[in-house]
C-alpha cells in the first residue's frame, strides 16, 4: 500500500481503512464545503439582491457574518475529515460532533432575521 | 449487490462530490466577479477570476479522481488536496467578505 512520502504521522498510524469509508469520509468532507459556499453565497446574494431590505448595515453585518461562519464550517469540515480519518484507522467508533445541531440553530436564527427585518419594515 | 457494482457507484458519487464542489465555487466565483464588474473594482474582479479557476480546478479534480479510481488507483484522499480545498474555500471568504464591503 503506497503512501505518499509527504503524509503526516496520523496518517501512516494504525490499518489503511476500508475504500468505502474513506470515499465516504471524502465525500462527507466535500457536502460539508458545499454547505459552506451555499452560505458564503447566501450572504453575497443578500448583499446583492436583497436590495429593499433595510437597515442596509445590518444586511452588511449579516453578509459578514456569514463567510465567517462559512470560514468557520470549512475548518471544522477539516477537523471531522482528519478525526474520521483517525478513528477508522484504528477501528475506534466515529467521533460524535455538535455541527448538525450547531448548523441548524443557525440557519433557523438567519431565517427568523430576515423575517424580522422584513416585518419591521 | 456485488462488490465490484459497489466500488464503482462509490467511485462514481466521489467524482460527482468533486464536481458538486466546484459548481457550489462557481456560483461564488459568479457572485464575486458580479460585485467587482458592478463596482469595476479591479481587485475585487481578479479575485473573481481567481475564484473561477478554482472551481475550474475542483471540476477537473472530480474527472481526475473518478477517472484514477477506475483504473483501480489508491482510494486514499491525498491530504494535500484536502488541504488545497480548506485553502480554495477560505479565500472565497475573504472575497466573499471584500465584494460586499467595497462602494458600490
Amino acid at each position: 500500500m503506497a503512501r505518499q512520502r509527504r503524509d503526516p504521522a496520523w496518517r501512516q498510524g494504525g490499518q489503511e481503512p476500508d475504500y468505502r469509508f474513506t470515499l465516504a469520509n471524502e465525500r462527507t468532507f466535500l457536502a460539508w464545503v458545499r454547505t459552506s459556499l451555499a452560505l458564503l453565497a447566501g450572504g453575497v446574494l443578500l448583499d446583492q439582491f436583497a436590495t429593499r431590505l433595510e437597515p442596509r448595515e445590518v444586511i452588511l453585518g449579516l453578509a459578514i457574518g456569514l463567510a465567517v461562519l462559512s470560514s468557520i464550517l470549512c475548518a471544522m469540515a477539516y477537523v471531522r475529515w482528519k478525526a474520521n480519518e483517525i478513528a477508522m484507522r484504528h477501528a475506534q467508533p466515529l467521533p460524535t460532533t455538535l455541527t448538525i445541531p450547531m448548523l441548524a440553530s443557525i440557519a433557523m436564527l438567519l431565517a427568523a432575521i430576515i423575517a424580522a427585518i422584513e416585518l419591521v419594515r | 449487490m456485488t462488490a465490484a457494482f459497489n466500488i464503482g457507484l462509490q467511485r462514481e458519487r466521489t467524482g460527482l462530490a468533486w464536481n458538486r464542489t466546484g459548481l457550489a465555487m462557481l456560483v461564488n466565483a459568479l457572485l464575486v466577479l458580479r460585485a467587482g464588474a458592478l463596482a469595476d473594482h479591479l481587485p475585487v474582479i481578479a479575485l473573481g477570476f481567481l475564484l473561477l479557476a478554482a472551481s475550474a480546478a475542483a471540476i477537473a479534480c472530480g474527472a481526475w479522481r473518478a477517472h484514477h479510481l477506475a483504473r483501480g488507483g489508491e482510494h486514499t484522499t491525498p491530504w494535500s488536496l484536502i488541504l488545497a480545498t480548506v485553502a480554495g474555500v477560505w479565500v472565497a471568504c475573504a472575497a466573499g467578505a471584500v465584494a460586499v464591503l467595497i462602494d458600490k
